[in-house]
Formats: C-alpha cells, structure tokens, sequence
C-alpha cells in the first residue's frame, strides 16, 4: 500500500538493554484510527514512545511519511507532524489553559482561528482558558493534552491511553471527542487498555501481549474473537 | 532609617539579577552555576581594562557584559554537554563540581593576570533626592538598569514565544520535547543570557562601589542564598527574595556590622527555607 502514514517494522524497544517489546510490526494509512490493545505492562506505552522519539528503539524502523524516525530527537518528530500525546500528559502545570495551547503551536503563535477549533471540540478549555493547567480536573487535563496535540495541526495523533485516571463516564466523554476528531479525517494510534472504548472508536487493531502483536484485525474481527473477548471485554 | 532602607532596595535589585541569573540555569537544566560571580567580576575586569586601554566606559561595559554571555555560551556547548547527559541527582552533582572548577579557574586567573584590577564606574553631578534622601547618581543609574533589566526579562518570559518555551522546558521537559521545543537549544541561549545578567551586575555594582578581582566567591553566595531563597526556577521568586534579602543585608550591616550582617542574612534564608521548603515561590 501506498498511502501509509506510519510503518512501523520489526520495532524492538526496552530498557536499560533488555527488550520489552519484541519484533512489532504495524502500519496506519492517513484517514485511519487504528488500537493498539493490551493489558496492563504489555509493552504499550514503550512502543509508543519508541515511535515519537522519547525511547531509541533497539532495532527495526520507523517510517513517517516516508522518512526514517530512528535516531530522530523527540522535538523533530513533533514538528513533523507525528504528535504524542502521553498517558501522563505531561501538561505545564504552572500556566494557564491557553498557555498550554499556545506551546502546543510551537514555535509558530497559533492564529484565533487554530484556538477556536480546540475550543469547539473541548468548550470546557474554553470556559477554564486562564485556569492553571495544574489545577484542572482529571478529565479537563485530558482534554487540554488533546486540544494541545491539536494546536500542532498534527498529521498522525497518538495517543497513550486517554481514558488514564478518568471515571467510566469521562472516559466515555473523552472518547466521544475523538469520534468527534476522526469525523473530520484525523488520522489517530490509539493504546488503550480498556478495550471496548478503543475498539469502538478504531477501524483496526493490533492486539499486543508481552511485547508481541499476537493478532491484528478490524474492530468487530477483535471484537468478535474468543480469545480478545475472555482476554479483555470479560465475556 | 529611610537613607538605610533605599540602600537595601539598591543592593536587593542587584542580588535579584544574581539570582534571577542562577536561578534560570539551575530550572533549565539542574546547573547549580557556582562561578556565577566568579563570571560577573571577569566581565567587570575585561570592562576595567578595556577602559585602562581608552575605551568610552559604556563601549567597555557592553563589551565586558557580551564577553561573559558568550562564555556562557560555550560553557554550555561544552563543559556541560556530558552534564545533561546525566540524570537526576548526578546530573546536578556533576554540573555543580564542574562549574566550582571554573569558578576556580576565573579565581586563579584574575589573581594571577590582574591582581589589582578593579572596577569603578563614578557618575558625575550631585546626590538627587528621593524621599527625602540624597542618593547617589552611581545607585540610582545601577537601580535603574536592574529594573529595566529584569522587567524586560519578564516580559520576554511572559509574553515571547521563546519566554514561553523557557517556561516549558523548566516546568515540564519531557512536555517541551513532545511540543515541538528542543530543550537543549533553549538552555544554551539561557546561559548566555544568564552570563549577561552576571555581568551586568558586576556593571551595576561597580556604579555603587568598586568591584575587585576577588569578589567572585561572595557574589555567588549571595547569588545562591537569593536563588534558593526564592525558590530554585522562580524568576519572580528570586527577584522578591533579592529585595528583600538586600535590605535585611544593609540595615543590618548599618545597625550591628557587616560581619554579622552576612550570619544574619544566612539566617533569615534559613529560616524562610523551614517556613517555606521550596522558597517563597518555588515550583514543582
Ligand atoms: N522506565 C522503565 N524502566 C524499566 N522498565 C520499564 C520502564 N517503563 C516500563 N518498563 C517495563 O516495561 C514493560 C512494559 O511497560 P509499558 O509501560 O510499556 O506497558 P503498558 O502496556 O504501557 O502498560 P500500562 O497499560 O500499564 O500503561 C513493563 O514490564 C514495565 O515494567
Ligand atoms: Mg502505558
């Protein structure tokens, strides 16, 4: 295929020389929302970070839009586009709801017109624009981690577990404004644990144990298999 | 009393620019600077004897002031480079022992090459009231130039896009990078713009008083009592603590003696840190 965005191939990544995460190969097509489920130490948020440049992989490749990623520092991945937003979230938590968003444009100073996007998709941001972002709820951070990945104009969203320390009703409501975001054609890698929102929201999937993708499939193919399904939607 | 006070405001907008200067550094990238005044007296020495050479005193200054930001610079591109690579508390160790090498090497040099150059900026004309008070044209310029010096670095920390970036980097790094900021590019141009406050204090003080070869050592002290005062990555912080600390230094230097003034002014740091363990307006 021509039209993949991210390729990622034979992608191995760990820590202090040991590999957590073996040999994963994956792809996702502009216009795409692909899942990427596992439970909890799965190897998820190591591949993810190994893709954006916070992680140097210990083998395989990474291909965005065509260009080689390994070896490229986090901060140049960001300006190309590929834009990761983390489980942590890693907010500014000593400024304002706007100052986050305006780094999120960096280094350009966004124009009203990037702001008022953000602002329709998460009004909230809005209401609380001169709050600290260390002061923001759980589900506000959230959204303000979103609506600051936005402010790139990213081409490839990745997100690391957006329904991380929210209650079933806001993880609900931050997934419902990613349906939202893939309705106008964002193109989004998603890991999640709880795999019900993920595989509602996504096109495809990629089912990661121990470091390893053990099945991949569209999402009523996961959804629909014995395994997924006693694994993680405790059927 | 008042005389005493404006003096202690004088000196506290001075400790506020040493402060502010160490402070950055250190938020930026865990750099305890130990030869921060060590780096002012070099660049109050280069405006000295740029000036014993025939220089225009306002020539002389800038260029003692840019010298030292560049050294700031290349400080950072090299010396440091293995520093950040390290994390954590060997990071700061490493920085810190580093850096009171160089601290030590400017010390050797200048009292090696220029054992009694000082510097001493005079102002010509007679004291101008303030409140009453016949202060010196030397302390009102130095005020002056504090002042507008730090206003114009909060307003670009506030409101420029890099300011912002700063900002960033020393309140979330990891959140910086995943913005499209690179963290090392903003600490190299903050350590030059740390330098250039280092000298611009030597500048400053040498308007009130001469500034000697040897003055290094007391000026990173007092440097590193504002800093951590205010809260180590609090420009605010360090400011406030500069002003307030000035003052305390200077009233009690005039009323018991300027021996006891030092042991006074380590106290009432001491004190605000078991009041307030992250300073006056610490962060994170
Ligand atoms: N900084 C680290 N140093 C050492 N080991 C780590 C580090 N981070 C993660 N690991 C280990 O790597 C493995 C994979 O962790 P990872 O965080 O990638 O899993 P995950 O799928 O994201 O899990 P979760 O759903 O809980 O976030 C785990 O065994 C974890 O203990
Ligand atoms: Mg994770």
């Amino acid at each position: 295929m021509t039209d993949e965005l991210l390729i990622v191939d034979s992608l191995s990544a760990g820590y202090l020389g040991e590999d957590v995460v073996h040999d994963v190969s994956l792809t996702v097509a502009a216009g795409e929302v692909v899942a990427v489920i596992g439970s909890n130490g799965s190897g998820k948020s190591t591949m993810l970070q190994s893709v954006c440049g916070l992680l140097a992989p210990s083998g395989g490749s990474v291909r965005f839009d065509g260009v080689e990623l390994a070896g490229v520092k986090a901060h140049r991945i960001a300006r190309s586009g590929l834009v990761y937003v983390p489980a942590e979230r890693h907010l500014f938590p000593h400024m304002s709801v706007r100052e986050n968003l305006f780094l999120g444009a960096y280094p350009t100073r966004p124009s009203a017109d990037q702001l008022g996007m953000v602002y329709r998709v998460f009004p909230r941001l809005e209401e609380r624009t001169g709050q600290l972002a260390g002061t923001l709820s759980g589900g506000e951070q959230q959204m303000l981690a979103v609506g600051r990945a936005l402010m790139a104009g990213p081409r490839l969203l990745i997100l690391d577990e957006p329904s991380t320390g929210l209650s079933p009703i806001l993880a609900s409501e931050a997934y419902a404004a990613l349906v939202e975001l893939r309705r106008d054609g964002l193109t989004v890698l998603v890991a999640e644990q709880q795999v019900p929102l993920a595989l509602d929201l996504a096109d495809r999937g990629y089912v990661l144990d121990r470091g390893r993708i053990e099945l991949t499939g569209t999402s009523s193919q996961l959804a629909a298999d014995e395994g997924v399904q006693r694994a993680y939607l405790g059927v | 009393m008042t005389a005493v006070a404006l003096d202690g405001i004088v000196l506290g907008l001075q400790f506020g620019i040493l402060g502010v200067g160490l402070t950055l550094v250190y938020g930026l990238g865990g750099i305890v600077n130990l030869a921060h005044g060590q780096m002012a007296v070099l660049a109050a020495i280069v405006t000295a004897r740029l000036i014993d050479s025939g220089s225009p005193a306002v020539v002389a200054a800038f260029v003692g002031v840019v010298a030292v930001s560049v050294l700031g610079v290349v400080l950072d591109l090299t010396l440091m480079r293995p520093v950040y690579r390290q994390q954590g508390e060997h990071r700061v160790l490493l920085g810190l022992l580093l850096m009171l090498g160089v601290g030590f090497v400017i010390d050797g040099l200048l009292e090696w090459r220029y054992p009694i150059e000082a510097l001493s900026l005079r102002f010509q004309g007679d004291p101008i009231p303030v409140l009453g008070v016949a202060m010196r044209r030397g302390s009102l310029v130095a005020s002056a130039i504090s002042v507008a010096a730090g206003g114009v670095l909060v307003m670009l920390l506030r409101w420029t896009t890099f300011g912002r970036a700063t900002r960033s980097v020393i309140q979330d790094e990891t959140g910086a990078r995943l913005c499209g900021i690179n963290p090392a590019a903003v600490r190299t141009v903050v350590f030059g713009v740390s330098g250039a406050l280092a000298g611009l204090v030597a500048i400053t003080v040498a308007m009130t008083r001469p500034v000697v070869s040897t003055d290094g050592v007391n000026l990173t002290t007092f440097g590193l009592i504002v800093a951590v005062v205010g809260g180590l990555g609090s420009v605010p912080g360090a400011f406030l603590a500069g002003i307030i600390l000035g003052v305390v230094n200077t009233i009690s230097a005039f009323y018991i003696g300027s021996y006891v003034s030092t042991i006074l002014l380590l106290l009432a740091a001491a004190t605000t840190l078991l009041l307030r363990p992250r300073g006056l307006l610490g962060i994170g």
